[in-house]
């Protein structure tokens, strides 16, 4: 399946455009709901030509509402949570990342695939990383960009543009996000900042479709459960 | 490892389901700047009040009307004083009052009788303490004071034994009171986000602790205690960590007493109470093992502090902070400055068990 940007979509002077569906961003309807998101997302991801602009404005034009996406609003007082939404015949994962007060992530990769995260409640940092060269082993990583997401803002990220560390900034107000992946994985890496080492880690989900699914319960072996990234 | 069944996360929901249930009203967002009358006609009957997201300056005296709220948010109102006529609710569970104006002075005198609270957040208030009515809450179970102005923390802490989250991030504290490691039930500390040097070795007694988030603080070593803890989630970015092995140069020389003792430790020798004076008795028992396995040796209050790597699944060095019987002692321990963890693979295998996962910097 290939995804591209409309910045590489070549213009063609004095010959009729082929349109493809879902590929020109200014053309997106707004989804009146969650449910309607999803429906648009299967069809775009049923085509084996994906455009990221195009995905990025639907998922920014949806505009939150908490009545639709509270059942997979899920908090963990120890860490951020990870609540599968749908999981995309396959193309895609969707799914609700809730952020308790200063909850963060650890500086990660994503595994070739491209990620898209929306905000549904409170407000969202992101640092950018460039990721470590074979020169800079054993030296610290710092930021090369920090962005804040409010409400409703939509960002975007693939092992391309780097990697990076997603947090809530507020000790007061948790935070929830909506998230995209295409294709799914289950296993990132995960940066030492103080060094650039990196380690493989399992990516879990607290629960599935509202339903709360316990990874240590599932786990076969020991190893398995330490190095999961979410329990 | 069992999945462990986490009290607050079944709390979550069980004020989920007090939300989301028939008797609950949803005024939040409603540019509201009182309690709308109409809500005296169900003021026996609701259970859950959201009022957040408002500019409800002040509680009407007639919120004592509503005594079967167990789950109430006041968030986000520009809230100064809270009304005394709260602590009439004698049911209410899950008080909420984020992003207000609240300091000390606002909270009613008679808040600690509110002895029904399990969970309270006054997380992004103007506090510089925690109120000493808070200490008075015995069944509190969460106390969310993240994003206030608390220079510190008080003792009295100890009081509340039935804490499981203490939520202290985003303050402007510089150290914990040992008493923090009287809450045997924490399972969440979080010290985010402050100005902490140090933490007490006291920490070793919270058994039940499943995270600890201590990032963007001025923490240089830990206390070995953290080794013998099980917790699951650490966070340790943006300390000054040491980064190398360390030898704290600082040794007072041992009495002669301490030497004394030393000696009948070491050999072996037998004692008891028909022998000795009772203090002495007590005083030999009192010796610590010196943290070097491959020495025998003991002392009681004269030691070397010395700052030591562990690894903790092979992903992360921790520097902790540990004691020596003496400063010859520590030439035995580290053949090399980098490498100070292959020395003590007993202890490297118990952290790794313990240690099962660490967030990262």
């Amino acid at each position: 399946m290939e995804i591209e940007s409309s910045n590489n979509i070549p213009m063609e002077c004095g010959f009729h455009e082929v349109e493809e569906p879902y590929s020109d961003h200014t053309k997106v309807v707004r989804p009146k709901s969650l449910e309607e998101l999803i429906q648009e997302l299967h069809k775009i991801f049923d085509s084996d030509k994906v455009n990221v602009d195009y995905v990025k404005r639907l998922m920014t034009l949806y505009i939150s509402n908490r009545k639709d996406w509270k059942k997979y609003a899920k908090f963990d007082p120890h860490r951020y949570t990870r609540n599968l939404v749908d999981a995309g015949n396959g193309k895609f994962n969707l799914m609700v990342l809730c952020w308790g007060e200063a909850n963060g992530s650890s500086i990660h990769s994503h595994a070739n695939a491209h990620c898209f995260m929306k905000v549904l409640d409170g407000s969202i940092r992101e640092e950018l990383y460039d990721w470590p060269s074979e020169d800079s082993t054993g030296t610290s990583m710092s930021p090369r960009q920090k962005n804040t997401y409010e409400k409703n803002r939509c960002a975007y990220i693939s092992d391309e543009i780097g990697l990076h560390r997603v947090e809530n900034p507020s000790h007061s107000d948790k935070a929830v996000t909506l998230h995209l992946y295409s294709p799914p994985f289950d296993e990132c890496e995960s940066f030492d900042q103080r060094t650039g080492h990196k380690n493989t880690v399992k990516v879990t989900f607290w629960s599935k479709f509202g339903k709360r699914t316990p990874y240590g319960v599932c786990a076969t072996t020991k190893e398995e459960r330490k190095n999961a990234e979410n329990n | 490892m069992e999945y462990l069944r986490r009290q607050s996360e079944s709390d979550t929901s069980s004020s989920e389901s007090e939300f989301n249930g028939e008797n609950a009203e949803d005024l939040s967002y409603s540019d509201l700047e009182t309690v709308p009358d109409f809500l005296l006609l169900r003021s026996n009957e609701l259970r859950a009040l959201q009022l957040d997201h408002n500019e409800i300056l002040c509680l009407p005296d007639t919120i004592s009307s509503f005594k079967n709220l167990v789950t109430m948010d006041i968030s986000a109102n520009n809230m100064t004083i809270l009304s005394p006529e709260l602590v009439k609710l004698h049911n209410l569970k899950t008080f909420i009052a984020r992003n207000n104006c609240f300091d000390t002075d606002s909270i009613p005198k008679d808040f600690g009788l509110m002895s029904s609270l399990e969970v309270l957040n006054l997380g992004g208030n103007n506090f510089k303490e925690l109120p000493p009515q808070v200490t008075e809450l015995e069944h509190l179970r969460c106390l969310y004071m993240g994003g206030n102005k608390i220079e510190e923390v008080n003792s009295s802490i100890k009081s509340l034994t039935n804490l499981e989250v203490l939520y202290l991030g985003g303050n402007c504290l510089t150290e914990i009171p040992a008493e923090v490691g009287c809450l045997h039930k924490l399972t969440a500390l979080v010290l985010c986000d402050n100005q902490i040097q140090s933490l007490p070795p006291t920490l070793i007694h919270l058994q039940q602790l499943r995270s600890l988030s201590l990032h963007n603080n001025q923490i240089s070593t830990l206390p070995t205690a953290i080794v013998s803890l099980n917790i699951v989630e650490l966070s340790l970015r943006n300390n000054p960590l040491v980064d190398k092995f360390v030898q704290d140069l600082v040794y007072n020389p041992p009495t002669l007493l301490e030497l004394a003792g030393r000696c009948i430790k070491i050999d072996g020798l037998p004692y008891s109470c028909e022998e000795l004076p009772r203090h002495l008795v007590q005083y030999l028992d009192s010796a610590h093992h010196c943290v070097n396995i491959k020495c025998k040796g003991v002392y009681f209050s004269s030691r070397v502090e010395q700052v030591k790597f562990v690894d903790f699944c092979g992903k992360y060095r921790l520097p902790l902070l540990q004691y020596l019987c003496s400063p010859s002692c520590s030439t035995v321990i580290s053949p090399s400055p980098s490498l100070s963890s292959d020395s003590e693979p007993e202890e490297e295998d118990n952290t790794k068990e313990r240690m099962r996962r660490v967030l990262l910097g």
